[in-house]
């Protein structure tokens, strides 16, 4: 509970960190993801904060569809308009996720192939 | 500082009851999935939201008070941001040889998976609001929200877009490798990281630890890039 409550304190300053950053220095990205950035930064230099950041960061992540769920039931209440362009944005998600997922498959196959010459 | 401060405890303090709507929801939700043997399409949120939808209609409950009232898991989601950084530090550290085609795969990938949903929306002629909710429907959620926040999309739309792409993403793949014959699991992880974000990482974890770290990578990096170019390039769409 103690290494759950430091890990959260240590996020939340990472978070404070980036969002006063990015309005320090009018950077155009939000200032949760210059947290995540500092965040690896840091870890990436230096491993002693790791100990106390695994439980509180596996934990968020393993429950991050808890946190979606208010603004996920929004979609109910999105109105007409966007309800009209439902299954065109449908075929959009889908069509490009396997467009994607074509195109990186083939790019790979490529790659390796010019890798084993 | 204290401005920052000041706004964020303002959204955990309007926590109040509906709350527990929601996580009642969530506890059914998550109690069917995973009676399901885990079923993608019975993902939690897809049980647990119309679940919720219902019974506001019933107590007769606006969005807005639901919403506000769900305030301490909504402002959980930016230290759910930073926390990212953790497995992502961890998978960093053991990049392997690797690393030229990896990032190549990585930056054409996700150029593509960003680029025609941007194409796509404009060929159906879609409305501009639509195009800024989507732009970053393959990037994680907690990123992709907040991408989204900054260029002025609807969050609610785009957290349903990342959900079904992550569905479809994880639906789709397994076509995919098998039609372009790539079973090399390191790279079948790093496109499902890549494409359908975490729904594609969980899928990976399943086929392996090495394919979960792979797709752990591919997602990390991917949010980030795009999180540094769309808001830079994102009026080039809208004419």
């Amino acid at each position: 509970m103690k290494k759950l409550a430091i890990g959260l304190l240590i996020l939340v300053v990472f978070q404070w960190l980036g969002q006063w950053g990015v309005a320090f220095l009018g950077l155009n990205i939000p200032g949760q993801l210059l947290g995540m950035i500092l965040l690896l930064v840091v870890l990436s230099l230096n491993k002693s904060l790791l100990p106390w950041l695994e439980t509180t960061s596996s934990q968020l992540i393993r429950f991050i569809a808890l946190l979606f769920v208010p603004i996920t039931t929004g979609a109910f209440f999105l109105g007409p308009e966007i309800f009209a362009q439902l299954p065109q944005i449908l075929a959009v998600l889908i069509i490009s996720t396997l467009l994607a997922q074509w195109f990186m498959a083939l790019l790979i196959n490529r790659l390796r192939r010019s890798g084993d010459k | 500082m204290s401005e920052i401060i000041a706004q964020q405890w303002q959204i955990i303090s309007s926590t109040s009851w509906p709350l527990l709507l929601t996580l009642a929801g969530f506890a059914i939700a998550w109690w069917t999935y995973n009676r399901s043997g885990r079923a993608s399409l019975l993902h939690p949120l897809m049980i647990a939201t119309p679940l919720i939808y219902f019974t506001m209609q019933i107590i007769d409950l606006d969005f807005a008070a639901y919403y506000s009232g769900n305030g301490i898991l909504n402002w959980l989601l930016g230290p759910a941001t930073v926390a990212l950084a953790v497995p992502l530090s961890q998978q960093l550290r053991q990049l392997p040889a690797m690393f030229k085609p990896l990032t190549v795969a990585l930056l054409l990938g996700g150029l593509f998976a960003t680029l025609s949903a941007l194409l796509l929306v404009k060929l159906f002629g879609l409305s501009d609001i639509v195009l800024l909710s989507l732009a970053a429907k393959s990037v994680t959620s907690p990123i992709a929200l907040s991408i989204v926040e900054q260029i002025g999309g609807l969050t609610s739309l785009l957290a349903v877009a990342t959900m079904i792409t992550g569905l479809a993403g994880i639906v789709v793949a397994k076509t995919i490798f098998h039609l372009t014959q790539l079973e090399d699991e390191r790279w079948q992880g790093l496109i499902l990281g890549v494409t359908a974000h975490a729904i594609g990482t969980a899928k990976a974890f399943e086929s392996s630890p090495r394919c979960g770290a792979f797709a752990t990578l591919g997602m990390g990096i991917n949010g980030i890039l795009t999180a540094i170019a769309l808001p830079l390039s994102i009026g080039l769409f809208i004419l």
